[in-house]
């Protein structure tokens, strides 16, 4: 009897504990209610969508009158003789971008960090900010331009000089670092932002200890700025696992072409065609949900080996 | 900001936060306007309010209160609430708008034999209007037989209007007459006239520029264009055709008493052996795979390709104006259609697409529909949209209607064509000047002949359930390995390796099986 008595008030006083909390912060969670509620609206509640791919889905019936058939989607998804070719492209493509792309806007932003100019070194920076803004569609135009071995402008160089054309776009040995080379065109001055941030925020006196030290340029960014915006590095490492599924769809699909079909079809290329093009709505989105649990699996384990090796993860 | 006391903050959180939900859930349920209006007057005299969705080719589609719009909307007793999509999506939106359940009152289906299309048919979702039709004389009348046999569905009736269109036009080769009088040759008749002629596109400088800067064919090879004509495109796709003598997927074989799957005819390897040749040879575009279709116009129109394959329409509009930019000795008359190749051209379906009305609709108001479509084919209705309005867009001069070409065209009086047409009218010859009208006389001329030997897809409107799984993996397959082929990066057994793979592959067995069944119980066998 006393146990549970005990029990109840416990449980009781964690209510007021609670209400208390509420009462003391009510203005803090009523400013924290719209991004609650955004959440919920615009995220959450559309998730209900998922259900879609235990059933077959037809847009007549909608989600209340479809057929329920379990896991059918995901086995036909394992038996599927392209699994293996889609899985095996998307983690290529991914993997490339994580070991040429990841480290490229650190070591372009330890560079500008050097900068003695802060006039030079704005104009660089939005210099390399611009490609950003440009589309995809814009980027791949502009590659058919330079690249084209018929008509592209480098081939046509390479012929003036009496050197043979190269062929780049409709290559399945080079796709894979084509595409991540021209993500790295296209985004690497903008993440660059994030680590410039971090290492504004270093105290200057630790350069002035080190150089009194008589310690180098790469002394310093090896003792000082590294491990400053370690933290930073290590939750955009693990953001960027947990997208390890999603290999950039407008750029791939607009990449595409017969010549490199075994090299790039990926997970969201396989999701549009057959969801949006052949109406297999169930289908893809057991395709979809199937890459977002990998991705989520990721992030949950990396950020557990992450907090165990003593550092902060992003949770 | 200090003198500013603790119950005006906490008074000012509030009221922060109540505009910031507010705003959440507002935007949130933005989007339902409307859809009570809908519905609500089936007959009675009021105009009756229909939402379309359909194509459109123009940049900027006719706006609400488009002056065409408001004539044949008064003309037709009705309130349109018209959804004009691009063409490029037009597929994609397609199958969004199945998808989401909210479909208009009538809605174009450009290819009624699409998985989402056929399944929902299946479910009962768009109204038969197969026992409705013989009630409205225009419709019953006007369009061909031809358009309502090819889009039956599995079952035998029609669940959607079909937007008629002639079959003579399709699109088939045409070539610059100038190039071929300039290098002393004859308007090739067959596939190997046709490389000899192309060869010397490529060689003899046809362009007179000093340079060999010129291509053959304006080719090129889009995902876009998988499930037909050899899943190769319009361009090399019509000369695979014009090898198998048919567009079709399917071929009669008399000697077994069934269809015969395209892919597994030997035509269809001297075609890619023919194809390969080609390429090396520089008789299209080097980046064939990298170009898409205005990709592939532009080399036409910039007076860099002297084949295209297209309808002889769009001569003015899409190519020889801005031909004519780059190359002012061009004429009109040297956009020269081909009429046959190895004796074959293609017959058209004689319709593109079909309008369905969505089994949501009442039937007094799908009733209704059916007579606007009826009434705005009527002869007074439907000149609205081709001459336009009297002193607007057109004058009367000596009884006939001259009209003003630019003016039409900025009305955007030929969208409504994608909605109704009206296709059995004597054909116009008449141009804006002399030599469009010899260009239009020589157009007509070609179709004529044409018409003598064009050949019909045979297969088209049949269905086979197993196609419908099967097929679009295997179209995609097809192209990718078609395209290694011509650009030589895989050697011509490979295609020998993939047919006999196809021929043991019980998926193309059993689909060979159903469409054999469905074509001989169309014959009536």
């Amino acid at each position: 009897m006393n146990t549970v008595k005990g029990k109840q008030t416990s449980a009781r006083s964690k209510w007021l504990n609670l209400l208390s909390a509420l009462r003391r912060d009510q203005s803090l969670y009523l400013l924290a209610l719209p991004g609650i509620l955004f959440f919920l609206v615009f995220k959450y509640i559309p998730m209900w969508g998922i259900i879609i791919a235990f059933q077959d889905y037809s847009p007549f019936r909608g989600i209340q009158g479809s057929e329920w058939v379990g896991l059918q989607h995901f086995t036909e998804l394992f038996a599927n003789p392209d699994f293996a070719l889609l899985f095996r492209n998307t983690l290529a493509i991914s993997l490339l971008n994580l070991i040429l792309f990841f480290p490229f806007p650190i070591l372009i932003s330890l560079g500008l960090n050097e900068l003695r100019s802060v006039a030079y070194k704005r104009l660089i920076q939005t210099i390399i900010y611009m490609p950003h803004f440009l589309s995809w569609v814009i980027i791949a135009g502009l590659t058919l331009l330079l690249f084209a071995k018929g008509t592209g402008l480098i081939n046509e160089l390479f012929t003036l000089w009496g050197w043979p054309r190269v062929d780049i776009l409709t290559n399945p040995d080079s796709f894979w670092v084509m595409v991540t080379l021209q993500a790295m065109w296209k985004e690497a001055g903008w993440g660059t932002i994030v680590f410039l941030a971090a290492m504004a925020s270093v105290d200057t006196q630790l350069y002035e200890a080190a150089r009194m030290d008589g310690a180098g340029r790469l002394r310093q960014i090896w003792h000082i700025t590294l491990p400053a915006i370690r933290s930073v590095i290590i939750v955009l490492l693990i953001l960027r696992l947990g997208d390890i599924m999603e290999v950039g769809f407008e750029q791939i699909f607009l990449m595409y072409n017969g010549a490199v079909s075994e090299v790039a079809e990926v997970f969201d290329t396989y999701v549009y065609r057959t969801g949006i093009e052949q109406g297999d709505f169930s289908y893809s989105t057991a395709v979809g949900l199937f890459k977002s649990v990998i991705g989520l699996v990721l992030v949950v384990v990396a950020n557990r080996v992450v907090k165990r090796m003593g550092q902060e993860g992003v949770y | 900001m200090q003198k500013v006391g603790k119950r005006n903050t906490r008074s000012l959180t509030w009221i922060i936060s109540i505009v910031l939900v507010l705003s959440v859930v507002l935007s949130a349920c933005g989007n339902k306007e409307e859809g009570q209006a809908n519905g609500s007057n089936g007959n009675a005299d009021y105009p009756l309010e229909v939402s379309i969705m359909t194509i459109t080719p123009s940049a900027v589609p006719a706006a609400d209160d488009n002056v065409i719009k408001r004539a044949i909307e008064k003309a037709t007793n009705s309130k349109m609430n018209i959804q004009w999509v691009s063409n490029n999506i037009y597929g994609d939106k397609l199958n969004l708008t199945l998808a989401s359940g909210d479909i208009p009152d009538l809605i174009m289906i450009n290819d009624p034999f699409g998985s989402t299309f056929t399944k929902m048919v299946k479910q009962g979702a768009f109204w038969d209007v197969t026992p409705y039709i013989k009630d409205y004389p225009n419709l019953s009348n006007g369009i061909p037989d031809i358009a309502w046999e090819t889009t039956k569905a599995a079952d035998g009736n029609n669940y959607g209007i079909p937007r008629p269109r002639p079959v003579t036009g399709d699109s088939f080769f045409i070539i610059r007459k100038d190039w071929l009088d300039k290098l002393n040759l004859q308007v090739p008749e067959t596939t190997d006239e046709l490389f000899e002629v192309m060869k010397a596109f490529v060689e003899q400088d046809p362009d007179g520029n000093g340079a060999k800067d010129t291509t053959a064919l304006a080719a090129y090879i889009s995902p876009d264009d998988l499930g037909w004509g050899g899943n190769l495109g319009p361009v090399l796709g019509a000369i695979e055709s014009s090898f198998i003598g048919t567009n079709s997927s399917w071929k009669w074989d008399e000697s077994q008493g069934k269809l015969i799957y395209r892919e597994l005819l030997p035509e269809v390897r001297e075609s890619l052996q023919y194809l390969t040749k080609a390429y090396s040879s520089g008789m299209m575009p080097e980046d064939l795979l990298s170009l898409k279709l205005t990709q592939a116009r532009e080399l036409f129109k910039r007076n860099q390709a002297g084949i295209i394959v297209d309808k002889t329409g769009t001569m003015r509009k899409i190519y020889a104006d801005d031909l004519k930019k780059v190359d002012p000795s061009f004429k009109y008359t040297d956009f020269y259609p081909l009429t046959n190749l190895n004796g074959y051209n293609p017959k058209g379906a004689g319709y593109n697409g079909i309008l369905a009305i969505p089994a949501s609709v009442p039937e007094e108001k799908m009733k209704r529909i059916l007579k606007l479509l009826d009434t705005w084919m009527n002869p007074e209705v439907f000149e609205i949209q081709q001459f336009g309005i009297e002193g607007t867009h057109y004058e009367v001069v000596d009884g006939k209607k001259v009209t003003n070409t630019e003016k039409l065209t900025a009305d955007n009086a030929s969208d409504f064509n994608h909605i109704v047409n009206v296709i059995d009218l004597p054909w116009d010859t008449t141009g804006e000047t002399d030599e469009e009208t010899q260009a239009n006389e020589l157009f007509k001329k070609v179709e004529a002949e044409r018409d003598k030997t064009s050949v019909a897809d045979l297969s088209a409107g049949l269905q086979s359930e197993t196609g419908q799984k099967v097929l679009s993996e295997l179209n995609k397959k097809i192209q990718d390995l078609k395209a290694k082929i011509i650009l030589g990066r895989e050697p011509i057994e490979a295609w020998d390796t993939f047919v006999e793979s196809l021929r043991n592959d019980p998926n193309v067995q059993a689909m060979s099986d159903e469409m054999t069944e469905a074509y001989k119980k169309r014959n009536g066998q």
